[in-house]
């Protein structure tokens, strides 16, 4: 049997990383815009400790990974845990067969197509809509580069699904000793999708302001600014104590940094195709946000070896960050008052 | 047109650039990712780059060859100039200020916008691509089908005056490899 979906595009926007790319590839199979599903949303929540050493990490606070990644939208997704590889690779292929493309976690160590390939570990997100019996091969589109869009062994896949994902060099970061476990994915269409218009735009902004101004800090969750100033002034200091913070604001960082700069376009091209340059301005204001975190990513990235050193300047950094989020969704409150 | 380039050797502080030998032993980011140097200016050389000259970086002790950004202030020929030229690139891209120390003590801020060094990313701000590697170099092989980038940005020098030196913000994720001072035939 032969299996090769239609309407597989590869999506990329270049803030984002696999769980964008991957998402995007799927809710694009839907015929939807994944910058305006996946861009749409913004807000800040995190719990303590939640992280997980995975590339497409995303807190998960109030649902499925899909339906955090686009509050807006009528979505919904499932994680799959197969007992054993063998299943995991039978229940992927049945899914594709009946028409779904899926997202698989697969270790890069092991997909040839990857710069990784025999050489790093990392717990990785790919799309999977096609295989081929005969050939004993499977279709797999990841957009992070280089971008990859075809064939590969079902072995290759397996074991990339199957892989125990171990530390064994010091590039081993970040993503490691995280067993793949053959976990997969499924989305799915919970309702009529919403029109674009000029009063999709203003719901969005406005419930996106709500969550910023309603979300708090209840004991080791944080939400909305409040949330976001305490990420950055009470849980950023304990890098210099606790070693594995420095991971874990890396990778909070990381998926920040990517709504961040997907909204900041998702409100630009709302700007374009609306006619309503205020919204193009408001962009480019979000944008601004989104390089805070570039900063803050790198700095924290790089002050292992001596975090206290680097401590005075990664809090100035979440300062002022808080100060332009805050300034920024000022200005959004009143270009979406003039919607 | 007149093209002043800045030595920078006495603040390179990272090791971006790297030749095709294994084990490399340079870290543009945190992967330990570097530009092939066969695929680069000679380091040291002249290099036109869009009709600006910058003098690429010669290696310093350590081999560093770019200037990672972390607050150094780095002191030019005194002179008035119109626009500060830089060959640079970031890990993802980000924006920041430089701050110009004018020969009256005066320090005026200009924003430092600079594209993602990462491949298959377009220019975010509009730089011109100076120069585009066909492979990146990892730790343990070359990467073919990896083109990393080197972006020429542009920074206005909007309010006339001498200029004496120019401080980098500190935000790491901003690599800069050659600074070029430039003053424009005409007199605005």
């Amino acid at each position: 049997m032969r299996v090769l979906l239609p309407g597989i595009r590869p999506w990329r926007h270049d803030l984002t990383h696999c769980l964008h790319t991957t998402f995007g590839v799927l809710v694009g199979f839907y015929g939807l815009d994944p910058l305006h599903v996946l861009g749409a949303g913004w807000g800040f929540g995190y719990r303590l400790d939640d992280v997980r050493r995975e590339e497409y990490y995303f807190p998960c606070l109030d649902g499925s990974l899909l339906a955090g990644l686009a509050p807006h939208h009528g979505l919904d997704s499932h994680w799959h845990e197969p007992e054993d590889a063998a299943h995991g690779w039978e229940q992927v292929r049945a899914c594709v067969a009946a028409g779904q493309p899926v997202a698989v976690a697969a270790d890069n160590f092991h997909l040839p197509f990857r710069p990784a390939f025999s050489d790093v570990h990392t717990n990785h997100l790919l799309a999977v809509y096609g295989f081929d019996d005969e050939e004993g091969t499977v279709y797999v589109a990841d957009p992070v580069p280089p971008r990859f869009d075809g064939p590969i062994t079902v072995d290759a896949l397996t074991n990339a699904r199957d892989s125990n994902n171990p530390i064994t060099h010091e590039r081993d970061m970040f993503f490691t000793a995280n067993p793949i476990a053959n976990r997969w994915l499924t989305v799915e269409l919970t309702g009529p999708q919403p029109t674009f218009d000029r009063d999709f735009v203003r719901r969005v902004l406005l419930s996106n302001l709500d969550g910023f101004a309603r979300g708090k800090v209840e004991g080791p969750t944080m939400r909305g600014v409040a949330g976001l100033r305490e990420f950055l002034t009470a849980c950023l200091p304990r890098i210099a104590d606790e070693p594995q913070r420095i991971d874990e604001v890396f990778i909070v960082a990381g998926v920040t940094l990517a709504i961040t700069g997907l909204h900041a376009d998702f409100l630009a091209d709302s700007g374009r195709r609306l006619g309503l340059p205020a919204l193009v301005e408001l962009g480019r204001e979000v944008d601004r946000v989104a390089h805070h975190w570039t900063a803050l990513r790198i700095g924290v990235a790089n002050s292992r070896s001596a975090p206290i050193d680097d401590l005075p300047a990664l809090l100035r950094r979440g300062r002022n960050l808080v100060a332009d989020q805050e300034r920024v969704l000022d200005r959004m409150a009143q270009t979406a008052a003039q919607l | 047109m007149d093209s002043r380039p800045v030595e920078l050797e006495a603040y390179l502080n990272n090791v971006g650039i790297c030749e095709s030998r294994w084990p490399t032993t340079g870290a543009f980011n945190i992967w330990s990712n570097t530009f092939p140097a066969e695929e680069l200016p000679p380091r040291g050389s002249r290099v036109d780059v869009g009709g600006v000259t910058f003098r690429f970086p010669a290696a310093g002790p350590g081999g560093e060859d770019n200037l990672r950004c972390r607050g150094q202030s780095v002191e030019v020929p005194s002179g008035a100039y119109d626009w500060i030229y830089l060959l640079a690139a970031a890990e993802r891209r980000t924006e920041d200020a430089l701050a110009l120390r004018y020969s009256d003590s005066t320090q005026r801020r200009q924003w430092l916008r600079v594209s993602d060094f990462w491949p298959e990313t377009a220019a975010r701000f509009g730089e011109l691509e100076a120069f585009r590697c066909a492979r990146m170099l990892y730790p343990r092989h070359s990467q073919p089908n990896m083109a990393p980038v080197i972006w020429r940005c542009r920074v206005p020098v909007a309010i006339p005056g001498s200029i004496e030196a120019i401080r980098f913000p500190d935000n790491p994720a901003i690599h800069v490899f050659a600074l070029t001072l430039v003053r424009e035939a005409v007199d605005a």
